[in-house]
């Protein structure tokens, strides 16, 4: 018999090395699903067993950590959640631990404990959204004594906290502007403007609802906040300014502030801290090749404005609740190491018509779903929310496609208009 | 499903026709085969395999008429006629069907082309003729002529190989021998496309994503460069994959690139650029128009056609009719002026090649003449062509990214290079970065299945 095998491996060791790693690949993809790889989704009819090994390996899950032990711990932790909501886990046993393998993928040395909390409401898990009629009349319940993001008047209202950390799935939401104002205390109720004259930072907008896990398994972004953010971030009234504005800027982006940083004289001024593909994910981690991390360039230099646009590589990929979450985490340390800065949130830029009629998850109402979100985070007084869609989109709301080649970013030519925007979206104080 | 580097053909299809067709006895494995490429066909085009079918038909149907037996004369006049009307009838059918899906696809709809039309209907074309010439010993058999044009490996992008050269009727032998080199070509071809193919693609998209008014100088030539070497490398790994393939099964490898880059004139390059293609425009109308066998004028005006065809056959635009047209005069003007000073002084006829196939490249990749000529103008600023917000170290950035890809590449065009891989294909080390290169290959796929943006992230 091994003579034979021997034989036959003279004969092909190449098919023989092919079939063999092969077949091993599929069987740690298959293996694999039920710890590391439980948070990919794999469709047994669209692609092979082993895709899922060479996936996972793009997200630093690596096959040998079907073994690891902390690996088993957290499927072992998944599977103490799914106690609670075994009908839901029953349906589905892959959604509900898509944030725990992910949260296992971005940091392991996760302890299981951390790994037990992300379970529980704070880590977004989006079958809480739809579990059962009791939660949908939670939901409504609190859109009702939560403020009408709508209505203009209501705005001033401190919402009830312990309402939102209780049964809100996104806790964490807003908690950015909570903690900083912590000292200072929130602005009286129903004076939204006159909150804005004293330099009041605003208060959190919470969610009217949350996102559903049908929305979650088609990759929606829910729009969970509507435009009571974005209303009541346009109402700060910005300055013009000129170039020299951006002397101790910082500019964090993915691929379109690449076209920022490569086609205006932007970079003359400002830092760039920008690469193709980043995302709010990964805004933290990130080593730029050539100037380091963020933390490491926030420690070098002091910025009087630091502006931020990423959250297009993103789409699809988790709720509007897990990618404000990650967004909230963001601008919270930025804020934690330059308390001086101005912190400007740029609002996503939209894709053209043609890509927006054709595109499951690059499309506008994504977009617009999470720069609502973002949008909430603005206090007009530390933390700015712009939108250059303003100057770049047609009058249908979609990315002008005569400014793009490729549906999404803007020709070298045009990122000027961009400059121009910033240029007139300036937050000069008197000190 | 139609593409060969895809996880679906790769791991599903591939590996069950394979081990039907091995396990089969060989007198069914042509009747086998023909099933598996119907099946594969119709993955890709579920509608349009019924044209194939229909023009499989018809072309066996026309061609049995056609037929007779090579190194037997034709006596009879009337035969002679018969024939004639027969392949007249058969060439004009085929070239009809061309005509007229190729017009709906630029005038109604691109999706009414049908997915290899162009290839299996110049096959088909081949098949006629050279059944009519007699070039075709034993008569095929409905099986052999419908495997002939069907055949998987080659349905969809070719090579376009004569019938003859099939060896089509002998009963396939099992061979692991054909399977083990077949596999290694296949991934040297994968490889080629996926690794480097696919990633230069990324190049060349930038440079649209940026707009051509604002990349530097030397980053439109290395745009060029860049587009030069993707093209080479898609088509040849795929025609590599394809001719791999064909050597599992137990067939000939087809030859369809031969080191076009080290060639010493354009003629030259077009010799090796895709062969079967030259080949076959060469065998059935170059040289029935008298080729190069008659006066200079009547040369010229041959070349002309030829060229004039083989840039409608590449496409609808005009840029390519504009490139047909680019490659034909400067072909013509090697014939005629300076092709001899080209072979006779060294390196002269390389530089040429290096510098001038890039700029007809441009040309073919730049579908839009407005933009075309911006294109130009930043690749010689001299004529005029200021740029608008450029960026002159956009150059560093780039070839920092893709001087990987560059080195790469250039050193496949080597032909020693090439001579050195396919000596030692058996050598184990070859071997085990055959099986790096293949799963290298299938990360890349593995991450970039349903998301039509896998190497375009933003």
């Amino acid at each position: 018999m091994t003579t034979k095998i021997k034989k036959l491996f003279k004969k092909c060791p190449f098919l023989i090395l092919l079939v063999s790693t092969g077949l091993l690949f599929s069987l740690i993809g298959l293996y694999g699903q039920k710890n590391v790889y439980a948070g990919q989704e794999y469709d047994p009819l669209k692609e092979p067993a082993l895709a899922v090994m060479f996936k996972g390996w793009k997200q630093d899950i690596y096959p040998w950590q079907i073994f690891d032990r902390e690996s088993m711990q957290v499927m072992a932790s998944g599977e103490g959640n799914a106690g609670g909501e075994d009908v839901m886990d029953q349906e589905d046993p892959e959604a509900p631990k898509d944030t725990d393998a992910a949260l296992t993928a971005e940091d392991e040395a996760q302890s299981s404990g951390e790994a037990e909390e992300s379970g529980n409401p704070g880590s977004g898990d989006p079958e809480e959204g739809t579990d059962a009629d009791a939660d949908g009349a939670e939901a409504d319940h609190e859109a009702q004594e939560r403020p009408q993001p709508d209505s203009g008047s209501g705005q001033g209202n401190v919402p009830d906290e312990g309402n939102a950390s209780e049964e809100s799935n996104v806790p964490e939401t807003g908690s950015v502007p909570e903690g900083d104002n912590g000292s200072e205390e929130s602005p009286a109720p129903g004076e939204g403007d006159a909150s804005r004259e004293s330099k009041e930072p605003l208060p959190p907008i919470e969610p009217l609802r949350e996102s559903t896990r049908e929305e979650y398994l088609n990759h929606i972004s829910a729009d969970i906040y509507g435009d009571a953010g974005v209303k009541r971030a346009a109402e700060y009234e910005f300055t013009q300014v000129d170039e020299s504005y951006f002397d101790d800027a910082l500019f964090i982006g993915d691929s379109r502030t690449v076209g920022l940083r490569d086609y205006t004289d932007l970079s003359e001024h400002a830092d760039f801290y920008c690469e193709t593909s980043l995302t709010i994910q990964k805004m933290l981690e990130e080593n730029f090749p050539g100037l380091g991390t963020i933390e490491e360039a926030l420690a070098k230099k002091e910025y009087g404005k630091i502006y931020i646009m990423l959250g297009i590589n993103e789409l699809g990929v988790g709720t509007t609740e897990d990618f404000m979450e990650k967004y909230t985490e963001g601008v919270a340390f930025l804020r934690e190491k330059e308390p001086e800065a101005k912190i400007f949130i740029q609002g996503i830029m939209r894709v053209t018509g043609k890509k927006n009629s054709t595109d499951a998850i690059f499309n506008n109402s994504n977009i617009n779903a999470r720069n609502n979100a973002i949008a909430t985070l603005a206090d007009n007084e530390h933390i700015f929310y712009i939108d250059v869609n303003e100057v770049v989109c047609d009058e249908e709301g979609n990315l002008n496609s005569e400014y793009t080649f490729d549906q999404l970013h803007l020709l070298g030519v045009y990122d000027d208009l961009w400059k121009q925007f910033l240029l007139s979206h300036g937050v000069v104080t008197e000190e | 499903m139609a593409g060969f580097s895809e996880l679906g053909f790769l791991f599903r299809l591939l590996p069950v026709f394979l081990i039907i067709y091995f396990a089969v006895p060989a007198r069914h494995r042509e009747s086998i085969l023909l099933l598996e490429s119907f099946i594969f066909y119709a993955f890709g085009e579920p509608v349009f395999v019924l044209l194939l079918i229909g023009t499989t038909a018809l072309n066996y149907y026309l061609g049995e008429k056609i037929w007779k037996p090579g190194g037997v004369p034709c006596i009879y006049d009337r035969q002679i006629r018969r024939r004639k009307v027969f392949l007249r009838c058969a060439v004009g059918m085929d070239v009809g069907i061309l005509a007229v899906f190729k017009c709906l696809s630029v005038f109604v709809d691109s999706a009414l082309l049908p997915l290899g039309l162009s290839f299996y209907i110049f096959k088909m074309i081949s098949y006629q003729i050279d059944m009519y010439r007699q070039e075709i010993s034993d008569k095929p058999g409905w099986r052999q002529t419908a495997l002939y044009f069907m055949l998987f490996p080659q349905v969809s992008s070719g090579p376009i190989m004569r019938y003859a050269e099939g060896g089509f009727g002998s009963g396939r032998q099992r061979s692991l021998k054909g399977l083990e080199d077949g596999l290694k070509y296949f991934t040297a071809g994968l490889g080629m496309k996926v690794l480097l193919a696919d990633r230069l693609a990324i190049l060349w998209n930038d440079l649209q994503m940026i707009g051509f008014q604002s990349i530097s100088t030397p980053l439109a030539w290395l745009g060029a460069a860049g587009f030069s070497l993707q093209l080479y490398f898609d088509f040849w790994g795929y025609s590599l994959m394809a001719s791999g393939l064909m050597v599992m099964l137990g067939y000939p490898f087809i030859l369809n690139f031969n080191d076009p880059y080290a060639s010493r004139s354009i003629s030259e390059f077009y010799r090796r650029w895709h062969v079967t293609l030259g080949k076959w425009f060469r065998n059935y109308i170059y040289i029935p128009l008298g080729g190069s066998r008659c006066d200079k004028k009547r040369m010229v005006l041959n070349l002309a056609i030829v060229w004039l065809l083989t840039g409608i056959w590449h496409g609808s635009g005009m840029n390519y009719l504009l490139w047909g047209g680019v490659v034909g005069l400067l072909i013509i003007l090697e014939k005629t002026v300076y092709g001899k000073y080209l072979q006779k002084i060294p390196v002269l006829g390389n530089v040429y090649v290096l510098l001038l196939i890039p700029l007809t490249w441009v040309v073919f990749a730049v579908t839009d003449l407005g933009q075309l000529g911006i294109y130009f103008g930043r690749l010689f600023p001299i004529l005029g062509g200021a740029g608008i917000a450029v960026n002159r170290q956009d150059i560093a950035r780039y070839l920092q990214s893709y001087s990987i890809y560059f080195i790469a590449g250039v050193s496949l065009c080597i032909p020693a290079m090439n001579r050195f891989w396919i000596k030692h294909k058996d050598h184990p080390l070859v071997v085990i970065l055959l099986v790096i290169v293949f799963w290298m290959s299938v990360y890349m796929q593995s991450n970039s299945a349903g998301n039509p943006f896998m190497y375009l992230k933003f």
